[in-house]
């Protein structure tokens, strides 16, 4: 080790006069030509998969609700037009006067099904021979 | 103030005025990270480049900079990546062989306008030269800038037993190549 010892250490590069003040000047007039552009791109690179969750999301939370809304509603009676009212208040739909729709409306009977008695069931499936237990396996 | 509090107080600009926290730091560190690019690269025209190549990129990456890395690491490594970048480019673009880049870049000192050592201080910096690069990263940081082998470690994610290990080795290399020329 004493030979290295004999050596002072020092640092033996030279830079030209003024260097550090002058590339220190060049370096931060660099980055502020340089900051724009990078804070454009890095906004959306940086956000880009977030914006991307939140759009998913919020589709997903749409179409539920408006699945639910609209498959769930066990009141018959509930209008149409309310239902698409809480969906979108703006919507065409309310334009149109329900009212006058529904006196436009036929309403047909509700058609009668053949008069079947009981015994007459009861023969046909014994006919096809099928059993009753094979039915209510099927239920 | 210490180093970490005041480097502390640089990088708390770079979310709340990046543009203030930039300068503060670049006033701060340029001449510490050009020696360190100097020492690796030797030609101050190649010092020169890489050390503003090195700020450009700290500029763009300065919103991802995370705490637990200190401020001076992550200068280093960033420093270190960019001189061994310009090392290679050399190596490939030059016409002279990859052996003979060393004895090129110690020709280079030798009466250049920045070369301010004596035959001593030229000496060593030939036996550097014919280091291994990794055992010169490490002499060099470890010689001239007396870095601690925890940050050196960090610099150069290789662990602290196998940088004292890459040290004792370049040391003893220095002192055979000193002793025979």
């Amino acid at each position: 080790m004493n030979k290295l010892n004999e050596i002072p250490g020092k640092n033996p590069f030279k830079v030209p006069d003024n260097y550090f003040e002058e590339v220190n000047r060049k370096i931060i007039s660099e980055a502020a030509r340089t900051d724009h552009d990078i804070k454009k791109v890095s906004f959306l690179s940086r956000y880009r998969n977030n914006l991307l969750i939140a759009a998913s999301v919020t589709g997903f939370i749409l179409l539920t609700y408006t699945g639910i809304k609209v498959f769930s509603h066990s009141d018959r009676n509930t209008k149409v037009s309310e239902i698409l009212n809480d969906i979108n208040p703006d919507s065409f739909m309310n334009d149109i006067d329900i009212s006058s729709l529904e006196s436009e409306t036929t309403i047909l009977p509700p058609q009668a099904g053949p008069d079947v008695s009981k015994k007459e069931i009861i023969d046909y499936l014994l006919l096809e021979n099928i059993e009753l237990s094979d039915i209510y396996e099927q239920l | 103030m210490s180093i970490i509090s005041a480097d502390d107080n640089i990088s708390g600009f770079f979310k709340t005025d990046p543009e203030k926290g930039f300068r503060l730091l670049v006033e701060k560190y340029s001449q510490k990270l050009y020696w360190h690019i100097r020492r690796l690269v030797i030609l101050h025209e190649d010092a020169d480049d890489a050390l503003q190549n090195t700020f450009i990129n700290v500029w763009k990456s300065i919103g991802n900079f995370r705490s637990e890395s200190t401020l001076y690491t992550w200068l280093y490594t960033i420093a270190t990546n960019e001189a061994l970048a310009l090392i290679n480019k050399r190596k490939r673009n030059s016409s002279v062989s990859i052996d003979g880049l060393e004895s090129y870049f110690a020709s280079s000192m030798e009466g250049s306008t920045w070369f301010d050592g004596d035959a001593a201080e030229m000496k060593l910096q030939n036996a550097v030269l014919l280091l291994p690069e990794k055992q010169r990263i490490v002499f060099n940081l470890k010689y001239y800038d007396d870095m601690p082998y925890e940050e050196m470690s960090r610099v150069l994610n290789t662990s602290e037993g196998a940088l004292k290990a890459s040290y004792h080795h370049a040391v003893k290399k220095v002192e055979s190549y000193l002793l025979n020329n």
